[in-house]
């Protein structure tokens, strides 16, 4: 009797503990999605900036590459 | 001693039996506690699924110049602000001073910086001291969440925010606030147990509830778009020394809102984006109004486009008032093609006063049928009310009509007017403006949003066309014949209104240009408004407003290639063929000894040998005749061979 009391009583003070390392392990992981995302954020930021048409001009002038005047035009060649 | 012992005893049961619950109720309070879990806000896109507003945690650094060791402080305090200096641009010297102070005044709790972003934190934590942590190094980091716009300063207006108050209560700007009951989500519930290291460990309540995501907004904004427009709208009003502008461009079928812009000048004379104009701007549109004037004469049959008019001087006298063309003299006796390719004030004024004095609500009530009296009933917050006097009005005077007939006295916000105009080019069907197109929850669609018509025809389908040849000819041969290119063809009207025309007052203009692209096949409206450019530098709609449409135009028409589809003609080179029959059955067979390649074309043997892992030289040009390896012989790694053409 008093040693399967004695299990229960340990079997409860192990779960708890497993559960509190649980709650560790999830704040942990939610700090490491937070700083991912911020890093996703931080380069889709600058990606934006990268590729947005005027900061293409402006890189693009300096190699004397201008817009076009005239939109570009598609062959589609069918076969009959 | 035993007294003392009973005392004790009875102290230990007074507190556990008398004061317990009350104690109990403490312990409870400072172990459990019942948690609001935030939800996360849902991302909001653009049409091409761009993100244009995120949230993201941002860190404020601290530092704690007690619990340093005096050994580890001044070892590192050096070479900490050297790091600091490097990593935020003020002088090391400054850094060192202001840590020495925080350790001399027991400061816990100094401020290095604010508001990093997360590749930034990440340097600042790993700096000498602050890189062992926060019991030893000091280091205290704080985050918090806020919401990012990716693209920046463009669009920030329209993309907006939403801030709630103590009370609860909102304030909602731009897409973020017209949205935010999609993006907000539900806070949850949820009752802790305070366990080591400061966290709280979940338990089980019967209160508990779980919180909802926000949903992701697409938009129906298009980041390239609304880039273009940006820095085209920009140009303009810094060479014109405007005091503030919107744009707006707009897709013609379906009435989505491909990009708004909105600057305004700020004291130092920079722009940015202060109000949205275009939604809760209403003002009086001076001659961009005529097309409403002119699409409800010729709904009422009062006139057509052949009715002559005659302009006199220019200058025509209601009551005490003179309407005046912009052209010294006037022009003549013209059609009414022609009064409004040509922008005649006059013949606007006269035309309407001649028809519809005797009977003034006719006119108005055409023009509120025509839906400009209404609000468009925006998603986005804080639509302007246009502005249309009605007879019978206490400021109704004998003036009000024939100057309504060009645009003053009426007040009206771009993006309505945009809609009208619209509503031209697609033949009379008036389509609601749309920032929304989808909600969505991860990849799964929760709603749908479609177009919206407001109106199936707010005049005939003769009446449209008619209108439409008319704002072709504008740009044909009228007053914006500046922007006309080759290309493709624009429609449109030029709009100069004058503000304060009070009689005392220095005279201000508003330039603005609505129209749409191609003219033919519309794909895009537009509307361009300047407020108060330098009138030293000009004025005119057609010179301010105008050509910012023409760029925007330009540009998108540049980004849509010229598709042209032809059929592959029939004719097979046999020799062609065959050469290629030759090296394809010797690019199969032969991989480590050499091939004969005589008699291939320079094409077909470079491939066939580089492929092999061979350095090609050629001599000559045509076919080969000479190799230097001959046929047969197994190749070495890293080899040359010559060739010899004629």
């Amino acid at each position: 009797m008093l040693l399967f009391l004695s299990f229960l009583a340990m079997s409860m003070i192990g779960s708890s503990h497993s559960a509190e390392s649980k709650v560790h392990n999830i704040a942990r992981l939610n700090n490491e999605v937070r700083e991912l995302r911020t890093q996703f954020v931080d380069g889709r930021t600058e990606l934006m900036q990268i590729k947005m048409e005027s900061s293409v001009v402006l890189k693009m002038a300096k190699k004397a590459i201008h817009q076009p005047e005239e939109p570009p035009k598609k062959i589609i060649v069918k076969n009959k | 001693m035993f007294v003392f012992a009973v005392l004790v005893l009875i102290q230990l049961v007074h507190i556990q039996v008398v004061e317990g619950d009350k104690y109990r109720k403490k312990a409870e309070k400072r172990v459990f506690k019942t948690f609001d879990i935030p939800a996360n806000r849902g991302n909001l896109y653009d049409s091409k699924g761009n993100l244009l507003a995120t949230s993201v945690p941002k860190y404020d650094v601290r530092f704690d110049a007690v619990t340093v060791k005096d050994r580890l402080f001044k070892k590192h305090v050096d070479s900490l602000s050297l790091s600091l200096a490097s990593e935020f641009g003020k002088p090391a010297s400054y850094y060192t001073k202001m840590l020495r102070k925080a350790r001399s005044h027991k400061n816990r709790y100094l401020l290095i910086q604010r508001n990093m972003g997360y590749s930034q934190y990440m340097r600042v934590r790993n700096f000498p001291l602050f890189r062992l942590g926060a019991n030893r190094g000091g280091l205290i980091v704080e985050q918090r969440t806020i919401r990012e716009h990716p693209i920046g300063k463009i669009a920030e207006r329209t993309v907006g925010y939403e801030r709630k108050d103590e009370q609860g209560y909102y304030t909602r700007v731009g897409l973020e606030g017209a949205y935010g009951p999609f993006l907000r989500g539900k806070e949850g519930k949820r009752k802790k147990q305070k366990i080591a290291k400061n966290q709280w460990k979940p338990i089980g309540d019967a209160n508990e509830v779980e919180p909802q995501d926000g949903f992701d907004v697409i938009s129906t904004i298009d980041v390239n778009i609304q880039d273009i427009t940006h820095h085209a709208l920009l140009a303009q009003l810094e060479s014109y020394d405007a005091e503030h502008g919107t744009v707006v461009v707009m897709e013609t079928r379906t009435g989505e809102i491909k990009a708004i812009s909105n600057l305004g000048r700020t004291a130092s004379g920079k722009y940015y984006e202060k109000l949205n104009y275009a939604v809760g701007e209403a003002h009086e549109p001076g001659s961009t109004f005529k097309l409403m004037t002119m699409v409800a004469i010729l709904e009422d049959n009062v006139v057509d486009s052949s009715t002559v008019v005659d302009t006199e001087n220019g200058r025509v006298k209601f009551y005490d008032r003179t309407v005046r063309d912009s052209k010294w003299g006037g022009y003549g006796k013209i059609s009414m093609a022609e009064a409004f390719k040509l922008s005649s004030n006059t013949a606007f004024a006269k035309i309407v006063d001649q028809h519809y004095k005797n009977n003034p609500k006719k006119f108005v009530n055409r023009l509120i049928d025509m839906g400009i009296s209404k609000p468009l009933g925006l998603s986005i917050r804080g639509e302007g009310k246009p502005k249309i006097p009605y007879p019978g009005d206490k400021n109704w005077y004998g003036t009000t009509l024939p100057w309504m007939a060009h645009g003053y006295g009426v007040a009206i916000t771009p993006l309505q007017t945009l809609a009208f105009y619209n509503a031209i080019a697609n033949d009379g069907e008036l389509v609601k403006p749309r920032f929304i197109k989808e909600v969505k929850a991860w990849d799964r669609v929760h709603e749908k949003f479609d177009k919206e018509v407001l109106n199936t025809a707010i005049c005939s389908k003769k009446t449209a066309r008619i209108a439409q040849e008319m704002m072709k000819e504008v740009v044909r041969s009228g007053t914006a014949t500046n922007i006309k290119t080759n290309a493709f063809a624009i429609a449109g009207k030029t709009g100069t209104c004058w503000g304060n025309y009070g009689k005392d007052q220095e005279r201000e203009y508003i330039a603005s240009f609505a129209g749409y692209f191609p003219a033919d096949d519309p794909k895009y409206s537009c509307i361009v408004v300047i407020h108060k450019p330098n009138k030293k530098k000009g004025y005119y709609g057609s010179v301010v407003a105008a050509p910012v449409f023409k760029a925007i135009a330009k540009k998108i028409y540049n980004d849509i290639p010229v598709v042209d589809e032809i059929f592959a003609a029939d004719i097979t080179y046999s020799k062609v063929t065959q050469n290629f029959e030759n090296y394809f059955e010797k690019a199969q067979t032969y991989k480590t000894v050499m091939p004969d390649v005589k008699g291939m074309s320079a094409m077909d043997v470079i491939a066939l040998l580089e492929n092999m892992g061979l350095t090609v030289q050629i001599k000559g040009s045509g076919v080969v005749e000479k190799q230097s390896i001959a046929p047969g012989v197994k190749i070495q790694a890293k080899q040359t061979i010559r060739l010899e053409l004629s």
